[in-house]
C-alpha cells in the first residue's frame, strides 16, 4: 500500500499492479485539464448540515467531529487504510497530500483549514494503523487529521449521516475479502459545519479544492455583488417571452429573467374610487362595499396555485398580468392536467365594467363568475365549493385575513367578493387616445390615430358595438353578435393540410389526418345559443373590450386571429356569412393605409397604468405547496 | 439480501473514472446515459424500472412505478413483479438514481412533485420514501421537474416551465441526495445572460436535458416548451400558431463547477435528450431537434472552444417525425433515435461524428418514445409514451414495454407487455436494477 502510494504521490502515471479498470488515472492526479474557476468568481451553495460523532485520534483520544469543524473550513474525507484502487481511497488521500504541500507556500490559508481522513474499517485501522498511515503526510502549517472509530457500532451512524455508501466485499464462500466497495467522496465543510461541496472521483482535483477553499474563506465579499443587482427597466412589465417577428428568419429573441419580474403593490382602491380620464364610475355592489384589505386579500388568492385540486392553477396563470391579464402563448386555454378549454382567456383589464360575462354572456356578476374556473374540470378542477372553502381555511397563511375583511371565515360568498374586489382594481385608461378625445390634449396622439378614430366611427363602423359615449368609453356595448367566426369553426370544411412552424421562419405543411391521430375530438362552441337555446342566438359572442387590445393578442373568442391586422381584415371582408350574421357585420371596403390607420388608434388604447398594475401583480406572492 | 450469481460488477471507487477511459467496457448503452457518477449494471439487469402515467378510465388511473423481471433466468422474465401507486396524475416522466444508485428519483412534470424510491433495499419492490412538494415554492417558481441527474451528493433537476407564465423560461434546481433543496441557476436570457456569451439570435432560458463532461468541466442543457405546450393536447397544440412560437431554440454550456452559463447557441427546433461521448478525447455530445428532426453536434473545437453544428437529418423533417429518445453507446459508434410519429427506431453510425449515417430502421409500434440499452448494447428496450396529452389517441394509442435482442444487424422482439391490458397506464422511462449493484453477502 504504501509503496503504491507514494509512487502515485510522485506523480506517475499508471502502475502496473493496478487493476485494469483502473489503469486511467482520475484527474486528481494530473494537471487540472481545464482552467479552474477563479476562487469568489461563484458560489457554493449550502448542501447541508455535516453531522457530528465520536472519532479517535491517532492518539486513541475520542473526540467529537463537530469538535474539529467551526474554527476552520474542512475537507472530510472517508477511507481505509488497505484500500488497492487507485482512484479510490489514495485518490483522497494523494489530493490531500497535494493540497498540504500546496498550501506551505501559503500559510494564511493553511492555518484556516483542517483536513480529516476517517477510516471506514475500524476493525483493521486502529489509532496506531492511523498513526502508521499518516507518516509522511504531517507537517506543521496544514492541520491534517487521521481519525478511525472504536468499533462498526461507532462508525455507523456517521456513515449514514454523511450518506458515505460502504459495502464490505466477500468472497464466494462468503468470507470478508477486506476489501469494500464505496463511493469516493469527500466533504467541504464551512466553518459554520455546512456542507459546502461534495467531491467525487471525476471532481477531486487539488485546484478546484483550493480554490473552493478560498472561495469559502472570501465569502463574505462575493454575496454582496450579487445582490447590488437591480432591475430598473420597463420592459419587465410587458410579456417576458415576447415572440413577435417570430414567423421571420431573422427573429431575435427579447427574453426577460423571470426573476427581472419585481413589483410594488399599488393604490388599486384609489383606482377605483376615482377612475382615470376615459372612465365611468365603477359600481360596485351594496353587499360588496370595497375596501383596501379586500383587494389585497382577492390579489393573494388570485396568484394561489393552491386553490385547484392539484395546486398548479391559479386565476393567474390564464390572466397572465404581463400578457394583458390574458394569454399571449395560445389561442384557446389550457386548464389543469392540461385539459384543452375551447376559449381564449379573456382579459380581465376593466372588467368593472362588465354587464356580462364569459364570452357567452352566461354570468352577470364578478361574485359569481369567480367559482365557475375554480369548479370547472377542465379549469382548476377543485371538485366542490366545500373543497376549497376547506382549504383555504387549513392554510396558515390566510389566518385571520378573512376575519379581518368580511368578520367572517371564509365561504362561498366572501372568497368571490374577495376576488372581485381585486378584479374591479383593474381599471385601465388615461391612453394616448383619451388624453387627446377626452383631455382634449391635441398632440396626445398622431394624425394617423386622428384617422383611425375617424375610421373607427365612422366608415369602418366599429363603434357600433364597441361603443364610445360622450364622457367616457368602454368600447362595448356589453351585447352579443354573430360575427360568422364561430359559425366558422363549426360548420367550416377543415383543409387538408396544417401550416405548422417549427423555428423561427420554418413552416411545414402537416397532412389533416397525422394531426387527427394526435388530436382530441374538437368539443363544439355554440356560443350564447348554449344559455338560451335559442337557435337565433347560435354563435353569438359579446362585444369585448378594446383597451389595452393591443396587449392581449390572440384574438376572437377563439383566438383564432393572430394581430390586430388579421381583426380588421376579418371585418373588412365582412366577416363570415351564415344565416344569423348579424347585420352590422358587412364589407368594409377600407383600403390597407385605412386599415393600417385603424389599427393604429386600437394601438392607442393602452391605459396609462398598465406597468403599475402589471408591478402591482408581481408584488403579490403566488401561492405554491410548501 | 439473496445473491444472485450475475456477471454484474459494481465498480465501487472506480466506476466514475469511466467517464474518462477508453479502458472502460466497450459497449455501453442507455445506462451510460446516465450521470456517470454512478455504479452501473455490466451484466445482465434483473430489473427495469418503468416510471409509468396513469390513464383517466384505466385501472386505478393514477401514476405508478412498475417493476417488470429482466433477467431471463428468472420465471419473472417479462413480467410484471410489483406495482406501486404514487397518487395522482402527476404527469410522470423521466427518472434518475442517485450517484451510489440506492434510490430512483421520478418527477411529476404537472404537479411538480418528485418521487423518491428506495430500490436498494429489495430492488424488486421499491418502497416510496419520500415525496418533494415544494419543489415549486424552494427553487423561486420553477415548473416541471424533468432530468434528474446525479452529481455527487447530489441531484441537478432541469425545469421546463414557471409558476408566473407556464411558459418555457426555467432553472436548473439542485437538491441534496437528502432531499433538500440547494440552490437555482436561472437559464440565460437576454435581460440576464448572466456572463454568458449569446452567440446567436437566441437567448430563450428554456430548459429540457442536462448532461456533463466533468473532464472539460462543462455542462450542456437544451430546449422545449413550458407547462401549457407540454400539458396541451398535442393536436391542438399543432395547430395553434401561438403556442407553436413558444418552443426552445437553445442548448446552453455552463461552467460545471462554477454552475455559470457560459455560451448560449442557437439550435432551432427544440432539442431535447443530449448525450455525451464517452472516449476519452472525444470532447462532443450530440442532441436532436424534436420539431426540426437533426442531429446536432455539440463539440469543442480544436481551439479549446465549444461549438455547435447541425450534422444530420432524422427521416423527412417536413413530415415532423418527432425524434424523441436517444441512446449513444459507449464506444461512440453508434445513436439510436426514435421518432414518435412513426413508431420507429433508427441507429445511426456515428463513428464520424461530423457526418452521421443512418444505418438501420425498424418500426417498434404506433407510437415510440423512450429507448433503453443495457451496458453491453445487445438489449434493447422500448416504451410507448410521450406526454399524456401528446400520445396518440385511439387505437393508436399503444402502450407498451417492449424488449428487443439486436445482434448487430436486428432487432428481434424477447417480450412484449401490454399496458393497457395490463391496467398500468402510459409507460414511460425505464431505468435498470439489478441485486448484484446492493448485494453483500
Amino acid at each position: 500500500m504504501k509503496i503504491i502510494l507514494s509512487f502515485l504521490i510522485a506523480g506517475a502515471i499508471y502502475s502496473s499492479g493496478l487493476r485494469a479498470d483502473s489503469a486511467i488515472l482520475a484527474p486528481g492526479y494530473s494537471p487540472l485539464a481545464f482552467e479552474a474557476p477563479k476562487a469568489g468568481s461563484y458560489a457554493l451553495s449550502v448542501i447541508g448540515q455535516a453531522a457530528n460523532g465520536s472519532v479517535l485520534t491517532v492518539e486513541g483520544r475520542e473526540v467529537q467531529l463537530f469538535d474539529l469543524m467551526s474554527d476552520k473550513v474542512v475537507l472530510l474525507s472517508f477511507i481505509y487504510s488497505t484500500c488497492s484502487d487507485v482512484n479510490g481511497c489514495p485518490l483522497a488521500t494523494a489530493v490531500f497530500h497535494k493540497i498540504n504541500s500546496r498550501l506551505q507556500k501559503d500559510p494564511e490559508i493553511a492555518k484556516k483549514i483542517r483536513l480529516l481522513t476517517l477510516s471506514f474499517n475500524p476493525e483493521h485501522d486502529t489509532p496506531e494503523a492511523m498513526n502508521h498511515y499518516a507518516e509522511g503526510f504531517r507537517n506543521s502549517i496544514v492541520d491534517w487529521q487521521f481519525l478511525t472509530t472504536r468499533s462498526e457500532k461507532q462508525l455507523r451512524p456517521i456513515l449514514d449521516k454523511y450518506q458515505q455508501s460502504i459495502q464490505k466485499v466477500y468472497d464466494k464462500q462468503g468470507q470478508f475479502t477486506g476489501t469494500f466497495s464505496h463511493i469516493l467522496r469527500v466533504y467541504l465543510i464551512d466553518t459554520k459545519r455546512q456542507l459546502r461541496n461534495i467531491y467525487s472521483v471525476s471532481f477531486l482535483h487539488a485546484d478546484t479544492l483550493i480554490n473552493d477553499i478560498k472561495t469559502l474563506l472570501n465569502e463574505v465579499e462575493n454575496v454582496r455583488v450579487q445582490k447590488n443587482q437591480k432591475i430598473n427597466n420597463e420592459l419587465v412589465f410587458q410579456a417576458g417571452d415576447n415572440k413577435q417577428q417570430y414567423q421571420k428568419k431573422d427573429y431575435q429573441t427579447k427574453a426577460i429573467a423571470v426573476t427581472d419580474r419585481i413589483g410594488r403593490p399599488a393604490d388599486l382602491l384609489g383606482n377605483i374610487q376615482n377612475p382615470q380620464t376615459g372612465l365611468p364610475y365603477i359600481s360596485v355592489p351594496k353587499n360588496n362595499p370595497i375596501s383596501a384589505e379586500k383587494i389585497a386579500l382577492g390579489r393573494k388568492l388570485f396568484y394561489d396555485r393552491r386553490l385547484s385540486l392539484n395546486n398548479t392553477f391559479s386565476c393567474a396563470m390564464c390572466h397572465i398580468p404581463e400578457q394583458g391579464f390574458s394569454s399571449n402563448e395560445m389561442a384557446t386555454a389550457v386548464g389543469i392536467e392540461g385539459r384543452s378549454v375551447r376559449r381564449n382567456s379573456p382579459t380581465i383589464y376593466n372588467i368593472a365594467y362588465a354587464e356580462l360575462l364569459f364570452h357567452d354572456g352566461r354570468e352577470s356578476t364578478l361574485e359569481q363568475q369567480v367559482w365557475a374556473p375554480l369548479l370547472a374540470h377542465n379549469e382548476m378542477g377543485n371538485p366542490s365549493v366545500g373543497y376549497v372553502v376547506d382549504k383555504i381555511k387549513s392554510l396558515p397563511d390566510y389566518q385571520g385575513l378573512f376575519e379581518q375583511s368580511f368578520a367572517a371565515q371564509p365561504n362561498m360568498l366572501n372568497i368571490g367578493q374577495a376576488i372581485a374586489s381585486y378584479e374591479r382594481g383593474l381599471n385601465s385608461a388615461d391612453s394616448p387616445f383619451d388624453r387627446w378625445h377626452f383631455g382634449m390634449q391635441q398632440g396626445a396622439v398622431p394624425a394617423a390615430v386622428k384617422k383611425g378614430y375617424q375610421l373607427f366611427t365612422g366608415k369602418a363602423g366599429c363603434s357600433s358595438c364597441h361603443t364610445i359615449d360622450s364622457n367616457y368609453a368602454l368600447f362595448s356595448d356589453n351585447r352579443l353578435h354573430n360575427t360568422g367566426i364561430g359559425y366558422r369553426e363549426s360548420m367550416g370544411i377543415p383543409a387538408s393540410t396544417q401550416k405548422v412552424q417549427i423555428a423561427p421562419g420554418v413552416f411545414v405543411d402537416v397532412d389533416m389526418k397525422d394531426l387527427a391521430s394526435v388530436s382530441e375530438p374538437k368539443i363544439s362552441d355554440l356560443g350564447r345559443y348554449e344559455i338560451t337555446q335559442n337557435p337565433q342566438d347560435r354563435w353569438k359572442y359579446k362585444t369585448p373590450t378594446l383597451r389595452n387590445i393591443s396587449l392581449t393578442a390572440p384574438y376572437m373568442h377563439n383566438g383564432s386571429l393572430s394581430t390586430l391586422a388579421d381583426v380588421l381584415m376579418f371585418y373588412n371582408q365582412g366577416g363570415v356569412k351564415n344565416e344569423g350574421l348579424d347585420p352590422l357585420i358587412k364589407p368594409l371596403h377600407l383600403s390597407k393605409k385605412e386599415i393600417s390607420d385603424v389599427v393604429d388608434f386600437l394601438k392607442s388604447l393602452t391605459g396609462s397604468n398598465v406597468n403599475r398594475l402589471v408591478s402591482d401583480a408581481y408584488s403579490a406572492p403566488i401561492g405554491d405547496h410548501n | 439480501m439473496k445473491k444472485y450469481s450475475t456477471k454484474m460488477i459494481l465498480k465501487a471507487c472506480a466506476f466514475s473514472i469511466a467517464a474518462l477511459s477508453t479502458s472502460a467496457p466497450s459497449v455501453l448503452a442507455d445506462e451510460t446515459c446516465q450521470s456517470p457518477y454512478m455504479a452501473k449494471i455490466t451484466g445482465q439487469e434483473d430489473f427495469v424500472y418503468v416510471w409509468t402515467l396513469g390513464m383517466e378510465g384505466l385501472g386505478d388511473e393514477q401514476d405508478k412505478l412498475v417493476t417488470v423481471g429482466a433477467n431471463p433466468n428468472r420465471a419473472d422474465f417479462g413480467k410484471v413483479i410489483n406495482t406501486l401507486s404514487v397518487g395522482g396524475r402527476n404527469e410522470a416522466h423521466h427518472s434518475g438514481f442517485t450517484d451510489d444508485r440506492k434510490y430512483l428519483w421520478a418527477g411529476g412534470l404537472d404537479t411538480n412533485k418528485i418521487f423518491i424510491f428506495d430500490v436498494h433495499t429489495d430492488p424488486a419492490k421499491p418502497k416510496l420514501t419520500k415525496v418533494i412538494t415544494d419543489f415549486v415554492s424552494k427553487s423561486g417558481g420553477v415548473v416541471g421537474p424533468h432530468t434528474t441527474y446525479a452529481l455527487p451528493g447530489r441531484m441537478m433537476i432541469t425545469g421546463l416551465s414557471n409558476n408566473k407564465d407556464h411558459g418555457g423560461r426555467t432553472a436548473l434546481v439542485e437538491y441534496s441526495n437528502k432531499g433538500d433543496y440547494i440552490a437555482t441557476n436561472w437559464t440565460p436570457t437576454d435581460s440576464n445572460l448572466g456572463g454568458a456569451a449569446k452567440t446567436g439570435k437566441y437567448a430563450d432560458g428554456y430548459g429540457y436535458d442536462v448532461r456533463v463532461l466533468p473532464r472539460r468541466n462543462a455542462m450542456f442543457t437544451s430546449s422545449f416548451t413550458g407547462w401549457t405546450n407540454y400539458m396541451m393536447d398535442f393536436g391542438k397544440m399543432l395547430a395553434d400558431p401561438e403556442a407553436m412560437k413558444h418552443f426552445g431554440n437553445t442548448v446552453v454550456q455552463w461552467d460545471l463547477h462554477a454552475r455559470q452559463p457560459k455560451k448560449v447557441f442557437d439550435v432551432p427546433g427544440a432539442p431535447l435528450e443530449i448525450r455525451c461521448a464517452w472516449g476519452a478525447n472525444h470532447n462532443y455530445c450530440f442532441t436532436t431537434t424534436a420539431l426540426t428532426s437533426k442531429i446536432w453536434l455539440i463539440y469543442e473545437d480544436s481551439q479549446g472552444h465549444w461549438q455547435t453544428k447541425e450534422v444530420a437529418d432524422i427521416g423527412d423533417p417536413s413530415k415532423i417525425p418527432l425524434p424523441v429518445d436517444i441512446s449513444i453507446q459507449s464506444d461512440d459508434n453508434m445513436l439510436w433515435v426514435n421518432t414518435f410519429m412513426d413508431g420507429m427506431t433508427r441507429a445511426f453510425d456515428i463513428s464520424d461524428p461530423f457526418n452521421p449515417k443512418q444505418v438501420f430502421e425498424q418500426k417498434i409500434g404506433s407510437q415510440v418514445n423512450m429507448v433503453s440499452s443495457s451496458w453491453d448494447g445487445k438489449r434493447l428496450y422500448y416504451s410507448s409514451s410521450l406526454l399524456a396529452n401528446w400520445d396518440k389517441k385511439g387505437k393508436d394509442n399503444e402502450q407498451y414495454l417492449k424488449l428487443f435482442s439486436w445482434d448487430g444487424k436486428k432487432l428481434t422482439e424477447q417480450f412484449s407487455i401490454d399496458f393497457i391490458k395490463e391496467k398500468l397506464g402510459r409507460a414511460h422511462q425505464m431505468r435498470f436494477g439489478a441485486y448484484s449493484l446492493y448485494a453483500s453477502k
